[in-house]
């Protein structure tokens, strides 16, 4: 009996070792990037936030307005925004802004939808932006325009961002994180096939290239990897000026159903195919898997990887962990169509009715200090998402923000040279979560050989219409 | 053995009622509620609700993607449920001997089950993960292919009987080791004098013995099978590749939360549940006769 009390007794503290050691390794923090030279070679500036410190609990000071600020973001982001509402609150005595974290995109909408049922939802809240029609029609928000104070300039957004949020010419709720896919690279292993290091690949048949020789060479096993989200193919539906949706991509009025079965979205599906037949594009097997897709990229099996921006100082850091050398493309597209650009992806900041007009007026305080030019240059260094003001870009580009830290740049132009049409407004759909699946496993299908390209596609597009239909009754 | 007596006869409920609120509240309600909006065309979790009758009902019992799901669910909980069971019995009639260390082999085996069905999940998609998972390194070194566990229907399947099997060894292998150690050896010992082989003798007589142990690890396994196997399918494949592992509880759980479907969520619940209710009341019908109980 002896020895299995002391096993009994080794093996619960062995189970204890990991808590410890998990909070015990904290990276050096560095102070973000602004007086730090670019590093052109190998070592990579690492902007890093201390990950295991909590921030320091406050007390609700007596008497202050409490608003409640829900998000979807975990880790570093997570902390960031903690010590941004605790310097919205130490420079705002008689408001005390109470932010938590609710899991993810869905979730957080989740909560938000049976916290308004209970007649108490949380002042603000993160909402993704293919929710828009979803919170539109929910009628738990007051739309955000016609709350903010006169002084706040709504043309000082960016083109691409407030064509994304204005419905019916109006902005319901404020932007916030927006982002939008990029070509990410290793350098060091386009060096090693043979190719010039600065010039990414830009079209769908110059990727066939340089996945060949990529390949071909030996230098990894597979040539780039990019979720199997439905996200990309809506990417490239705009950067080819086609339209997702009917009634100008659901904007015009409610839409009834979706162009799957567009030459556009035939040229996408079919070039995905023959990248996943070469064994140049490979993916984790599971749809809309983001870590896998890093993971196959980070860990060297591809030499490239199509991801969202708002990812750049993760790519960063793990560039300088991993040793090689990061460089950033723009999102490829076919030679035979004129480049239109691309949707913000990302999410905003919804308010929410019911409240008190003392809690309003906070409420929309915060929020519009959140997005301000100082924070909109704060929230870009820190995490990769867009700088969503023009402001906050000249700012950057008076720091030489851009040529110091070239990485940021391709994103960034990327928005820039974004044509405004329907198309790259991007789609307001209702059932877009289930449109999305959908369209994830007729590619899926597609690349497991199940089914042809023009199947798939058609197929997809019966079940889509269907599906908006049936949620189009259930909000009339 | 004498039962207390109380003095006045509400004396009892008053006991009772902590949990019966508890029931009443977390369990009672929400089951009427399900109930109730399965008969709803339901928006937004709960803000706009519109009676369409028995629409919902009618509309799976037509889509053949719901039949799918069913036979999934069937194929993945009878995998699950048999072969789990058979592994257990196998490892617990060996944790059983009279070895050196058995204690501690005891101790070990019972481990998976203290996982959060979370962790498990996590832990297997990382052994199993293309490119990078442990099992690729040594399916590559050993039949020289890596195996496309995530993407492949096949595969995928096979992976969530694994994980959702492993994950429950440690609950069946405690309750047939209790069971096993209730054997009475007198009776094995007679079954060999009168010549029964080790064949024999294991069917016949621990077999037998264990069948009350049996009959309540089935449905307990089944209840699993049915309900727990969520975390894995979430964290794994979420219900893919092409809905190969959509069981029922995954495709409820995306209606009602992802999509915003409560109404053919609720419905979804309720078919479910009378499945499960069903698959039951069959055991005790049929299997209730075999049961031995008793030494």
């Amino acid at each position: 009996m002896k020895a299995t009390k002391w096993l009994a007794i080794v093996t619960l503290l062995a189970l204890l070792l990991p808590l410890v050691a998990a909070c015990g390794a904290t990276p050096a923090p560095s102070t973000g990037g602004e007086g730090q030279p670019a590093q052109v070679t190998v070592e990579v500036t690492r902007i890093v936030e201390k990950e295991c410190e909590e921030a320091p609990k406050e007390e609700i000071p007596e008497g202050a307005i409490v608003i409640d600020f829900w998000h979807a973001f975990g880790g570093g982001r997570k902390l960031l925004i903690e010590r941004m509402v605790a310097d919205y609150n130490y420079t705002h005595p008689g408001v005390y802004v109470r932010v938590e974290n609710k899991g993810s995109y869905r979730d957080t909408l989740n909560a938000a939808i049976l916290a308004a049922q209970q007649g108490n939802p949380p002042h603000i809240v993160q909402i993704f932006e293919v929710g828009s029609q979803l919170a539109l029609d929910s009628g738990i928000f007051i739309p955000f325009e016609d709350n903010a104070p006169e002084w706040v300039n709504m043309d000082d957004l960016i083109g691409g961002v407030s064509n994304y949020y204005r419905f019916n010419g109006k902005f319901y709720s404020m932007p916030w994180n927006s982002s939008n896919p990029i070509l990410y690279y290793n350098k060091d292993m386009f060096r090693a096939a043979g190719l010039d290091p600065e010039k990414p690949p830009e079209t769908f048949e110059e990727m066939l290239d340089v996945c060949e020789k990529i390949v071909g060479s030996g230098v990894a096993k597979n040539c780039v990897s990019w979720p199997l989200h439905s996200w990309f193919f809506e990417q490239w539906m705009a950067n080819m000026g086609a339209e997702l949706a009917n009634n100008g991509n659901g904007r015009d009025a409610r839409a009834t159903e979706v162009y799957l079965t567009s030459d556009a979205a035939k040229t996408i599906v079919s070039w995905w195919k023959e990248m996943y037949d070469k064994g140049y594009y490979a993916y984790s097997g599971k749809l809309e898997d983001w870590d896998g897709a890093d993971a196959i990229f980070v860990s060297g099996q591809a030499a490239m990887e199509i991801t969202s921006t708002s990812d750049v100082v993760n790519r960063q850091n793990d560039a300088a962990e991993n040793g090689f050398e990061l460089g950033t493309g723009y999102l490829p597209y076919p030679a035979n169509s004129e480049r239109q650009g691309v949707i913000v992806g990302g999410a905003s900041m919804w308010m929410s009715g019911g409240h008190p007009e003392e809690e309003l007026k906070a409420a929309t305080d915060f929020v519009t200090w959140f997005t301000n030019t100082e924070n909109a240059v704060r929230w870009h260094k820190a995490t990769g998402y867009f700088p969503i003001r023009k402001s906050a870009v000249t700012v950057l580009e008076g720091q030489q923000w851009f040529e110091r830290n070239p990485a940021y740049r391709a994103a960034f132009d990327q928005l820039l040279n974004t044509k405004d049409t329907k198309a790259t407004r991007g789609a307001v759909i209702g059932a877009f979560p289930e449109v999305r699946t959908i369209i994830e496993q007729a590619i899926e299908k597609v690349l497991a050989g199940q089914a042809t390209v023009d199947e798939a596609l058609q197929q997809a597009k019966e079940e889509a219409d269907k599906a908006i239909e049936d949620y189009n009754k259930s909000v009339e | 053995m004498s039962t207390a007596k109380f003095k006045g006869k509400w004396v009892p409920w008053l006991f009772m009622l902590p949990t019966l609120i508890i029931l009443a509240v977390f369990l009672y309600y929400p089951v009427i509620q399900t109930f109730r909006l399965s008969f709803y065309r339901v928006a937004f979790l709960g803000l706009k609700t519109k009676f369409t009758g028995l629409d919902n009902y009618i509309d799976l019992l037509k889509d053949s993607n719901y039949h799918h799901t069913v036979l999934v669910t069937l194929v993945i909980t009878t995998a699950v449920v048999v072969i789990g069971l058979g592994i257990s019995l196998f490892i617990a009639m060996l944790a059983n001997q009279k070895i050196r260390g058995a204690h501690i082999y005891r101790f070990l085996l019972i481990w998976p089950f203290a996982l959060s069905p979370a962790v498990a999940g996590v832990v297997f998609l990382f052994m199993f993960s293309p490119g990078f998972g442990v099992v690729n390194y040594l399916t590559s070194l050993v039949i020289g292919r890596e195996l496309n566990w995530l993407g492949d229907p096949t595969l995928a399947v096979i992976l969530i009987i694994m994980a959702s099997i492993w994950k429950n060894l440690g609950y069946n292998i405690v309750f047939y080791l209790a069971a096993l150690q209730n054997v009475n050896t007198e009776v094995l010992e007679a079954a060999s004098i009168d010549g029964a082989n080790a064949w024999q003798r294991f069917w016949r007589v621990t077999f037998a013995l264990l069948s009350p142990m049996t009959f309540f690890l089935l449905i307990t396994n089944i209840t699993y099978s049915f309900f727990d196997i969520f975390g894995m399918v979430d964290i794994l494949t979420k219900g893919g590749p092409q809905d190969a592992t959509n069981v029922m509880i995954y495709n409820l759980y995306r209606d009602a939360f992802e999509y915003y479907k409560t109404g053919l969520a609720s419905a979804q619940s309720v078919i479910l549940f009378l499945l499960v209710v069903l698959v039951t009341l069959i055991q005790f019908r049929t299997s209730g006769r075999q049961v031995h109980y008793g030494g």
